[in-house]
């Protein structure tokens, strides 16, 4: 089996927590803080440091404002982020179709 | 970027997750694959709770079927102004009652799923308005036929945004559209026989069949990710 494509997966995407991130934000152009801990069950500060390594990697922008006086934080992907996403699933199609071709 | 190509770093961890990944499983890419769809799909569907809105419309829905047939609201057009006013005010309440969820829970209203289920209600509601106009102005004057007409395209409708709804919702729109169908197959055999009330049948299936469902929502749904 080739081992290119698994050698090629994108680290901080590959983490669970940030892929979930990064699966919700490819499927809506913005999501709220409180929505993606709530759907994702995380905690506030996990939540926090996993936007955090997605930020400083390029991949996510955050952007807070206020809503009848109260701040709301919401979450989407950039350029960057989205590239990086479609790449790290094309790579998982290539694995699954390689593992297929060895059954 | 951190990436596992890169030969500079990690080469150990890389080897290992080569040489792990080789033989794992062809589940591997699979799962995450598939992880990846429903967090997606999830994403994208509309979360508010729906109990609230479903009663609401049922309440007013037979409210205006009983005010119809105490008042004898039966003549074409106070019974087209009476149902168009009825919409309008479900249509309303029901934006406030989501509204009021998404300041509750400090969240945008006009979500991207919020968007969605506007955009796709909207064509059957407007289409099946604009056939009730052109069905009276072409000169049917039964509003058996309108009422069945409006609630096939509403049952479209509600069909339309059950692809951004869990819970039933493609179902109801279902019977609606079922439910609208047979009985305009009925009322084209036996049109002549047959004589119902507009306001009886507006009464049931906007009225009724909104409480049915929103009672049965209210009754099972489990916090406001539930719906």
């Amino acid at each position: 089996m080739n081992p290119d494509p698994f050698l090629q997966l994108d680290r901080v995407i590959h983490e669970k927590g940030r892929l979930a991130i990064m699966s919700m934000l490819a499927a809506s152009p913005e999501l709220s803080f409180t929505e993606l801990r709530d759907t994702l069950n995380m905690t506030d500060g996990n939540l926090t440091t996993h936007i955090r390594t997605l930020q400083e990697a390029g991949y996510v922008s955050v952007a807070k404002s206020y809503q009848n006086n109260r701040p709301l934080t919401t979450c989407s992907l950039t350029t960057a982020g989205r590239k990086a996403f479609t790449g790290y699933v094309d790579l998982l199609e290539q694995i699954l179709q390689q593992t297929r071709k060895l059954k | 970027m951190e990436q596992a190509g890169n030969p500079s770093c990690f080469s150990l961890a890389k080897t290992h997750f080569a040489l792990q990944s080789n033989p794992m499983e062809t589940n591997w890419a699979a799962e995450h694959l598939q992880t990846i769809r429903t967090l997606m799909e999830r994403s994208a569907v509309y979360r508010r709770t729906l109990a609230p809105i479903m009663i609401y419309a049922g309440c007013l829905g037979t409210f205006s079927a009983a005010a119809g047939l105490a008042l004898h609201i039966d003549k074409f057009k106070a019974f087209f102004a009476l149902w168009f006013v009825t919409a309008a005010v479900v249509i309303v309440g029901a934006l406030l009652i989501a509204r009021r969820q998404a300041l509750k829970d400090n969240e945008p209203f006009w979500s991207p799923p919020t968007r969605r289920i506007v955009q796709a209600i909207s064509p059957p509601l407007t289409a099946g308005m604009f056939l009730g106009l052109v069905l009276v102005r072409v000169g049917i004057r039964d509003a058996t036929i309108i009422t069945f007409v409006w609630l096939l395209f509403y049952g479209c409708a509600l069909n339309s945004a059950g692809f951004f709804m869990p819970r039933g919702m493609k179902l109801f729109g279902w019977i609606y559209i079922g439910l609208s169908v047979c009985c305009l197959m009925v009322l084209a055999i036996e049109h002549e026989t047959i004589s119902i009330s507009a306001n009886w049948l507006m009464g049931f299936f906007f009225g009724v069949l909104h409480l049915v469902y929103g009672g049965y929502l209210f009754l099972t749904e489990k916090g406001k990710n539930a719906a």
